[in-house]
């Protein structure tokens, strides 16, 4: 390479921040970088965007039975069993294995309750969905039927969006109560997975959500809008509830 | 099948990166029941070739190399390989068209969804080596031994891989503006 006149190239961009350029044209990039603002403004998006693409990467959080049965699979025991035996996946170890969590969750639950925090609230309340299997009080995938059930039954109103994200599906809604404030429990499904969205008013004196984390291997992630607070809980990766989390937050916006 | 303290080592190379593998795979497959048979597969297939591994060189990248090849049988991968890639042109590819300011070339990444939704839109092929690259923290040449391909297609599907992402972003603030 000899000395950088022209503006860099994409792949010098790349090779120059993953750190595949050799001593002598890293420095011939450097001191092009020196002298031509478009250039450095290029390096910095594109490690901006290195990072980002890490850091979303790193937000896909592997099921926990799903690793077991891997780590399982590592074991010199589990090894000499027979290839076609190294297919657990099944109808019966799926069940078996969110049986499991259901009731180490319920376990865990109950130990912390005495906290009386509002995750493990919302988390009993999904639990609930959960383990009882009762239907939601308004059964239906429309939101012109679930919304409207709400009306006169809560202190406040809220949008459904139009369209949810791609596998995502509405099941129906119940009326429930947070901390004892009234709030509509939206039930969905995630691909397999269950979801709980509750919407409840927002107190003027609160001023950003909760940090969104992980309890008892479920993922809760809060959101707030101008007057609403959004809350959800489920046993999905993270980006897919985050995804739906999006969709309802936007549909509150003015239109 | 190795010997026990083989299959110890094996073990102990492997299972820090059953996360990475599991993740990778669904990458691969979009699919969590897919991505965990991938997995299952692969180790299985890795164990039984461990002897043939040269100890001292990337274990990662072996490995690797391994679930990928195991990928390419299965179903999804097959239906994919219908769909045509446009191989890579680093003569169209490595040129300078610069935005009309450079600070467009800027971009506000703290938009979770629209960086899930920008990558997933991204092709499969292209998807692949960045991650490998971004997430995995491989180098070219390990990247080039995981996919079979010359060093220098690594390095332009990677450059590619980070010119489309961006145009995705760019096209996703324009809309959301």
């Amino acid at each position: 390479m000899t000395h950088i006149n022209a503006h860099l190239g994409y792949d010098q961009v790349s090779a120059f921040i993953d750190g595949e350029l050799s001593p002598k044209e890293t420095s011939e990039v450097e001191e092009h970088l020196a002298n031509c603002h478009p250039c450095a403004i290029r390096i910095l998006s594109a490690t901006q965007l290195k990072a980002a693409t890490r850091h979303v990467s790193e937000r896909f959080v592997v099921p926990p039975e799903a690793l077991s049965r891997l780590t399982a699979q590592l074991s010199p025991e589990a090894s000499k069993k027979p290839a076609g035996v190294y297919t657990l996946r099944s109808w019966t170890w799926g069940a078996l294995a969110a049986s499991l969590i259901l009731a180490v969750s319920l376990l865990g639950w109950h130990a912390t309750r005495q906290s009386g925090s509002l995750a493990a609230e919302l988390l009993d309340q999904h639990l609930a969905v959960l383990s009882g299997g009762s239907p939601p009080e308004v059964i239906s995938s429309d939101r012109h039927t679930v919304k409207p059930w709400f009306q006169g039954k809560l202190p406040f109103s809220f949008n459904l969006p139009d369209a949810l994200p791609a596998g995502t599906t509405l099941n129906g809604g119940d009326l429930t109560f947070l901390h004892g404030q009234p709030a509509a429990l939206l039930r969905f499904n995630i691909g397999r997975h269950q979801a709980s969205v509750f919407f409840t008013q927002r107190s003027r004196d609160e001023s950003e959500p909760a940090t969104s984390g992980i309890q008892s291997g479920f993922v809760i992630q809060y959101a707030n809008t101008h007057d609403l607070r959004i809350t959800a809980v489920s046993d999905v990766n993270p980006s897919d509830l985050a995804r739906l989390m999006s969709v309802l937050v936007e549909a509150q916006s003015p239109r | 099948m190795p010997a026990p303290a083989s299959s110890a080592l094996f073990e102990q190379l492997a299972l820090p990166l059953l996360p990475s593998l599991y993740s990778h795979a669904f990458w691969l497959s979009r699919n969590h029941e897919e991505a965990e048979d991938i997995v299952q597969e692969t180790i299985s297939k890795a164990l039984r070739a461990f002897d043939s591994f040269h100890a001292g060189t990337n274990f990662k990248a072996w490995v690797f190399r391994i679930l990928r090849n195991t990928f390419l049988t299965s179903r999804t991968a097959i239906a994919a390989s219908r769909t045509v890639f446009l191989e890579d042109h680093p003569d169209l590819l490595n040129i300078s068209d610069m935005s009309p300011t450079p600070e467009d070339h800027l971009l506000r990444l703290d938009n979770q969804a629209a960086m899930d939704q920008a990558l997933d839109r991204l092709h499969p092929q292209l998807r692949e080596v960045l991650l490998l690259c971004d997430v995995e923290g491989l180098k070219y040449k390990e990247i080039a031994l995981v996919i079979d391909v010359p060093i220098g297609t690594v390095m332009s599907r990677i450059s590619r891989a980070r010119r489309t992402l961006h145009e995705h972003l760019q096209k996703q603030r324009g809309v959301s503006l």
